[in-house]
């Protein structure tokens, strides 16, 4: 999976959090925090956070990874990190808050949501505020997970958005097949 | 759900109603859009804007429809500083990026006045739809493989179209910025209330990159998803919603 480099990008974008998951990845640049967990879990029911705690890792404490972390199957570091060094923790299934990032339009924070190893929700929790600026910059296009993007992907739809060059025939030929499959 | 698809403006439109529509109302909205077709390609020598950029009509005699278009053309470029253009690099005037959304609107009220509900119009990747078919599920293909969909939208209630327009093959498709070489952005979504607001801004924000994706978010109500070179995805917030809707539904 490459979507590791593209949350590295969406979040260093708006330099306020970065979080590893997929087993046995987790790469978080120097100062950038996660903290866990807040009050809201997946509904996948899994495995709850412990309530209460603060953790704070930094991509220079791998050795901190627990025995089941170590073993996990796809523990080798990655390569392309940019960090320099992958903590092999696989990403515990919960919600999590971004730190608070001023910035000159106001506050943001982002949270993301884990289960099964897998981000499942990026929430924004707060966009900036601060007056007249607050609808302006809240609809800031941010980059978003592919995976994400993806998630949607096997939507039933009854019509399909490309650009125009995207081929008239291969357009037709799609419609022509949601026809059939009586979309 | 029926659907009636024909060709039209060198693509392919696609009208998909609730319930069956009467072939005099699809005569129409045929109509509607062949009339533009007629008026505004460059492609067709005995259309009126070819027979202006060959210099065998004056401007000034023109139709009020192609004044009304070519107007309208100049104030979107000035919206978007720049960023949207009518015309080709060689001065000839080009109102391609704006005029097949006119004609969308154009026949949307065909089917409003013909009292119609529940209807989806798709012409060439843009899509134009009825207040009460805003629960649609609408894919959106992928530019770097045109073979499959990139993800799918359900979009907020108060959007009633959507453009895609890409910077990729055909290079005459959008004229961009002379500062800007080769647009950042593969390929721009963009949903709206109306079908120009939305086909001129995803057009503007291929020709001027990310100044204009930050112009256009921030100033109009729109939501936006953009594929960059490379695979970044961006998206505004009511976009990023409208991808989980779909996801959830799928």
């Amino acid at each position: 999976m490459r979507t590791r480099a593209v949350i590295g990008s969406a979040f260093a974008a708006f330099a306020i959090l970065a979080v590893g998951w997929e087993v046995g990845t987790s790469s978080l640049p120097p100062g950038q925090t996660v903290t866990a967990p807040t009050s809201s879990a997946p509904d996948s029911g899994g495995s709850t956070p412990n309530s209460g705690t603060t953790q704070s890792r930094s991509a220079g404490q791998s050795g901190s990874a627990s025995p089941s972390e170590q073993n996990s199957p796809s523990a080798a570091p990655d390569p392309g990190s940019s960090s320099g060094s992958s903590n092999s923790a696989g990403a515990a299934d919960g919600s999590y808050t971004g730190s608070l990032e001023r910035t000159p339009w106001g506050d943001v924070q982002v949270g993301v949501t884990i289960s099964g190893g897998h981000i499942v929700e990026v929430p924004a929790l707060h966009l900036t505020d601060r007056g007249g600026q607050s609808v302006q910059i809240s609809n800031y296009a941010a980059p978003i997970l592919r995976s994400e993007v993806l998630r949607a992907q096997s939507a039933q739809v009854s019509m399909v958005s490309g650009a125009t060059f995207t081929s008239e025939a291969y357009l037709a030929s799609l419609q022509s097949a949601l026809d059939q499959a009586g979309f | 759900m029926t659907r009636v698809h024909w060709e039209t403006m060198g693509t392919v439109v696609s009208l998909l109603t609730a319930a069956r529509i009467e072939d005099a109302v699809i005569a129409e909205v045929r109509s509607a859009l062949a009339k533009v077709d007629a008026r505004f390609s460059l492609y067709r020598p005995d259309s009126e804007l070819t027979r202006i950029a060959a210099g065998e009509l004056r401007l000034e005699h023109a139709s009020p429809e192609l004044l009304d278009a070519y107007a309208a053309a100049l104030e979107w470029r000035t919206l978007t500083d720049g960023a949207f253009t009518a015309h080709r690099p060689d001065g000839v005037i080009d109102l391609s990026g704006i005029v097949k959304a006119m004609a969308m609107r154009d026949a949307a009220e065909v089917l409003r006045a013909a009292g119609e509900e529940n209807w989806m119009l798709g012409v060439g990747g843009d899509l134009l739809w009825s207040p009460d078919a805003s629960d649609h599920t609408i894919g959106i293909v992928d530019p770097d493989d045109r073979r499959r969909l990139l993800t799918a939208v359900r979009l907020d209630a108060s959007r009633l179209a959507l453009a895609t327009s890409g910077s990729a093959e055909r290079g005459e498709h959008i004229w961009n910025l002379p500062d800007l070489a080769v647009s950042p952005f593969t390929q721009v979504t963009v949903a709206a209330g109306d079908i120009v607001t939305a086909d001129v801004l995803a057009t503007a924000i291929v020709a001027g990159g990310e100044q204009t994706l930050d112009l256009a978010s921030a100033h109009w109500n729109i939501d936006v998803l953009a594929v960059a070179r490379g695979g970044t995805i961006r998206a505004t917030p009511g976009m990023r919603e409208a991808i989980a809707r779909a996801a959830a539904a799928a």
